[in-house]
């Protein structure tokens, strides 16, 4: 069992794999190891769901004031998701795996935009450690996907001309499962006679494919659906928000019955709408592109932007068989890219392109658990943060499209990481503005909090005093103490100017400890994440 | 698929004279003579092109929609599934069109006898096409040489080929502002950069400015993205003298963002910050000088993301001469347009919210003096089906774009309109539009008003020399 030598070591990998590295879980991976402690994260129990926790809010209610259109409980749930709970190893996944299977709260009206989205995030918790076809299976048929690619109110084509929306089935095959050309085992292109990539499907694919999610809809009756009538308003009753976590109902007369021809592969004509679906999601999980595909970029949303092919390949091996022939098993992925060699091996000088800039939902994140917060009231008031020159320029489940915040080739022209030929998708989050509204927004927060949510600095209270130890306290959990002997002199030239002492006021001491950890979160030392 | 890029003797010089003004040695000897040449483009004069990118893929039968009574009538039949004049399925009620029907000052028929009209939304626009400042250029979209449906269908990829990844979001975004699919780094607003970056010596970095995200489009080889806010530069105010009066804590905050590393995404993450902080206060102070009337300001609608982004390019025109720059890109965007389910509700939203900002711009640019000096397009992701799924249409190709401006030889068609049909051979099956104009040929129209030579164009658009007419005339 391999295990972390040194607190470095764990804070290095757990800010991989999940947001923050507290005590307990760098303790257990220098006792018991990496995979030991993988394992009890898969084996321990979900949080609070996001819809439970709607629910507990009672978000659900009918109120005069029509908050059942209201879609700012959907920024609350996320952040109370990402912020708050146990389960952050799953969380992590979870956002990373929003960031592959993507829906945007944004776009979504109607009546109860948090639970449609909420049901779809907890589809991705509920299945992060389950496996890739199950998971592929359960976005399809998500309310909140149905309306985000428009698969909800799909209808068959008609004498008139009318034809199946493409939508999702155009990107469930570029975004989610195969992508645009046909990959080698270990995620390169492969190339054709005249050395070019090979396009992994055509228009007629997409055209074929598109006929197989027709017929579906939002389903307002199961599982104990009910309305509850709203006299006086012009739309007289409101649904119960089963609709949102059910599954999308299936009605055979708007379902296309004509024969699929995609990717090689024939459904025949009159084939039962479910089990068009199940065929066709059969044929994308076992192509050969899937692994490579997801396994490339699961490695670059955890551990680093460049992977190696080799790399690459070991995970989608892992993807292809979990060592008891089980393909699409996700624990065995997750395990597969954080225990890699490439992963743990630790960064060294000469290595000037290792890792990845850490996206700002991930630092705002990693701030909140690292140094503690706390509610007042429990309402978790932080709302859409995706406003770059005030905010943090990125909010959970708020993408601009389903393309992502960022994409997996982006290359940021004229750097030296395009030199180099390498790909750095999270800068293209970053420019003038961002750079700037992130750190005046983190000065803000790191002191005062955001709304109820403020934070505590609990286990840094007791030790302001000491800024040497402050600064090794931060520096091993924000950073696995990458900040350089250089800027943690600055910083502390500037700690000690505060004066705190044992005896200093809570309050003086957290400004001490909000402006050192501003500074910290600041520095591209730490932004790197290596 | 494209050749190799070429290197003008404009270019090569421009490249050569910044290594040396970067102290690095330059192999190229320069001669004053040289110099000169290279500066031809420098004249005394201000010119702007402003890319006004609707991402998604804006449906175009809806945006210039054909209006004369028999081509009506098929676009009806096409879009509604049956015949009639009211708004059905997707298709605009006719007589809800007759307000904004286009009546060209010039040029011959168009196919078909086709009359368009704009969307009812873009009554603004339809009013700048009548005072002659607004053209539209029919069916253009990425090509890599001339191709016929024959072409297209072809299995003979050598002989026939195309722009990769037709109908992919990404990847088209990409390719009309880069030639390029995603991934790539140099778009041909970033290349007209490139050669204007000595017009611009007091603020080069100025040349190339997204007001929206980053944007391949504005990044040249040696020209810089610079972006910008809809309020204008953001100041760090850690290290602000007027919101933060610790000298202290301005110098540790400025060390700690600003260090150079060894770590190339650290140093490149501090370079970013590093431009931040020394254009702020150039951009801030020019921009603090220029100032829109009340009437122009409320032209502006609040809640408009696209108004607040060309307000600001408006702004930062204005404050041109304060900033020393004679040539100058803009990338300003829209999002929303890939319009599957409820067009007939979201798309007009958009009509509008696309009139009120450029006409907006237009009398902003009118009010500065300058609007004979800056040129507006529209650019999409692609067209979209003619036919119909139901409430939306899906991805195409070719689509009509818009020409804005008072150089802009408006009030006039420009390129070839399409049948009205599913069937054609102009298009690509359910009304996917196979463009017969480039993206190539736009681009190289506004290149050349922008001070390009026939010679420069070639360096900033790879497949431009597979197609004969490079100077479509629209402006």
């Amino acid at each position: 069992m391999l295990k972390a030598a040194t607190d470095a070591e764990a804070a290095r990998f757990l800010l991989q794999a999940q947001f923050s590295a507290p005590d307990t879980d760098i303790a257990s991976l220098r006792n018991d190891g990496y995979v030991s402690w993988l394992n009890a994260q898969y084996a321990s129990a979900p949080g609070q769901t996001g819809v439970a926790w709607l629910d507990s809010k009672n978000r659900n209610a009918v109120t005069q004031d029509e908050q059942y259109f209201w879609p700012q409980f959907g920024d609350f749930m996320i952040w109370n998701q990402l912020l708050a709970g146990p389960d952050q190893m799953r969380k992590r996944i979870a956002l990373a795996l929003s960031e592959f299977f993507v829906v945007s709260l944004s776009p979504i009206d109607g009546f109860y935009p948090p639970y449609v989205i909420g049901a779809y995030w907890d589809v991705l918790t509920a299945n992060g450690f389950g496996n890739f076809r199950t998971l592929l299976e359960r976005i399809t048929l998500n309310a909140g996907m149905g309306f985000f690619l428009n698969t909800k109110g799909n209808l068959k084509e008609d004498a008139n001309g009318r034809q199946p929306d493409e939508n999702y089935a155009r990107e469930v095959m570029q975004l989610f499962t195969i992508g645009l050309y046909e990959l080698n085992a270990d995620g390169t292109h492969r190339l054709d006679a005249n050395n070019q990539p090979i396009e992994s499907y055509g228009q007629s694919d997409i055209t074929n494919l598109a006929r197989v999610f027709t017929g579906y809809d939002w389903d307002y009756v199961s599982n104990g659906a009910f309305f509850t009538p709203t006299p006086g308003k012009p739309w007289g009753q409101v649904p119960s928000t089963h609709f949102a976590t059910n599954p999308m109902r299936f009605r055979a007369s708007d379902h296309s019955t004509l024969a699929v021809n995609f990717l090689g592969t024939s459904i025949a004509a009159n084939t039962s709408g479910p089990n068009a679906l199940s065929a066709a999601l059969d044929v994308l999980f076992n192509h050969a592109n899937t692994g490579p595909f997801f396994a490339r970029q699961m490695i670059q949303r955890l551990v680093t932007s460049n992977p190696s092919p080799a790399y690459v390949g070991r995970v989608a091996a892992a993807f292809a068989n979990n060592g008891s022939g089980v393909r699409g098993d996700l624990k065995a992925v997750w395990t597969a890219i954080l225990t890699d060699a490439e992963a743990l091996a630790a960064p060294t000088a000469s290595d000037t392109l290792r890792g990845k800039l850490r996206e700002p939902i991930v630092r705002f994140v990693q701030w909140a658990r690292t140094v503690g917060t706390t509610s007042t009231t429990g309402a978790y008031e932080i709302y859409d943060l995706s406003g770059s020159d005030q905010a943090l320029g990125q909010s959970a489940l708020r993408s601009p499209s389903v393309f992502n915040f960022f994409r997996p080739g982006y290359v940021p022209p004229n750097t030296a990481i395009a030199t180099a030929s390498k790909q750095a998708p999270e800068f293209q989050l970053l420019n003038e503005t961002t750079t700037a509204g992130y750190i005046n927004f983190m000065q803000w927060v790191t002191r005062g909090g955001y709304n109820d949510v403020k934070p505590t600095y609990a286990a840094l209270l007791p030790i302001a005093h000491d800024v040497p130890q402050v600064l090794a306290w931060l520096n091993l959990r924000l950073a696995a103490n990458q900040l350089s002997t250089t800027s943690l002199n600055v910083i502390q030239t500037l700690a000690t100017q505060f004066g705190v002492t044992a005896t200093s006021t809570d309050s003086q001491k957290l400004d001490l400890l909000a402006t050192v950890t501003w500074l910290m979160l600041s520095s591209p030392e730490y932004l790197v994440q290596k | 698929m494209s050749k190799p890029d070429q290197w003008t003797r404009r270019l090569v010089l421009q490249r050569a004279m910044q290594l040396g003004a970067m102290g690095v040695a330059t192999p190229l000897a320069i001669n004053l003579a040289a110099i000169s040449e290279a500066a031809a483009f420098d004249s005394t004069d201000y010119k702007a092109l402003v890319c006004v990118f609707m991402y998604g893929g804006n449906d175009y039968a809806n945006t210039v929609v054909p209006y004369d009574a028999a081509n009506y009538a098929l676009y009806h039949q096409i879009r509604a599934g049956a015949g009639g004049e009211n708004e059905a399925g997707i298709a605009l009620a006719r007589a809800n069109l007759a307000a904004t029907a286009l009546t060209p000052a010039a040029g011959p028929a168009l196919t078909d006898n086709l009359q368009y009209a704009l969307h009812p939304n873009l009554a603004g626009l339809k009013g700048l096409w009548d005072q002659g400042r607004l053209a539209v250029q029919l069916n253009v979209g990425p090509l890599v040489q001339p191709t016929t449906l024959a072409q297209y269908q072809s299995t003979n990829r050598v002989a026939n080929p195309l722009p990769p990844k037709l109908f992919s979001h990404n990847d088209q975004q990409s390719i009309w502002q880069s030639n390029g699919s995603e991934g790539s780094t140099i778009g041909w607003g970033g290349r007209l950069g490139d050669i204007a970056l000595s017009s611009n010596a007091n603020n080069s970095l100025l040349t190339c400015i997204s007001a929206s995200g980053n944007a391949v489009f504005v990044a040249g080889r040696d020209a810089l993205q610079y972006q910008t806010s809809p309020a204008g530069a953001i100041s760090i105010r850690g290290i602000d003298p007027n919101q933060t009066n610790w000298p202290a804590l301005r110098t540790a905050l400025n060390s700690l963002i600003t260090p150079t590393s060894n770590h190339v995404l650290e140093n490149e993450y501090s370079i970013v910050t590093r431009r931040s902080i020394a254009m702020e206060g150039v951009v801030n102070g020019a921009l603090a000088g220029v100032t829109l009337s009340n009437t122009t300001n409320a032209l502006f609608p609040a809640g408009n993301p696209l108004a607040a982004q060309l307000k600001i390019v408006a702004r930062l025109i204005g404050a041109s001469t304060a900033l020393g720059v004679r040539r100058q890109v803009f990338f300003v965007s829209l999002g929303g347009f890939d319009n599957h389910n409820l067009l007939m509700q979201d798309h007009p939203r958009l009509m509008q919210r696309l009139n009120d900002a450029m006409t907006a711009f237009y009398a902003a640019t009118v009010e500065l003096g300058m609007q004979n000096r800056v040129t507006t397009f529209t650019a999409s992701d692609f067209g979209r089906t003619l036919s119909s799924n139901a409430d939306g249409s899906d991805h195409g190709w070719g689509s009509h774009q818009f020409i804005m401006g008072g150089a802009v030889n408006g009030g006039r068609y420009y390129g070839t309109a399409p049948h009205v049909s599913i069937q054609t051979d102009d298009q690509v099956g359910q009304g996917r539009l196979l463009p017969s104009t480039s993206v190539d040929q736009f681009a190289a129209t506004l290149a050349r008003w922008f001070g390009c030579s026939a010679g420069e164009l070639p360096g900033i658009l790879p497949n431009v020399g597979n197609f004969s007419n490079t100077n479509l005339g629209f402006v």
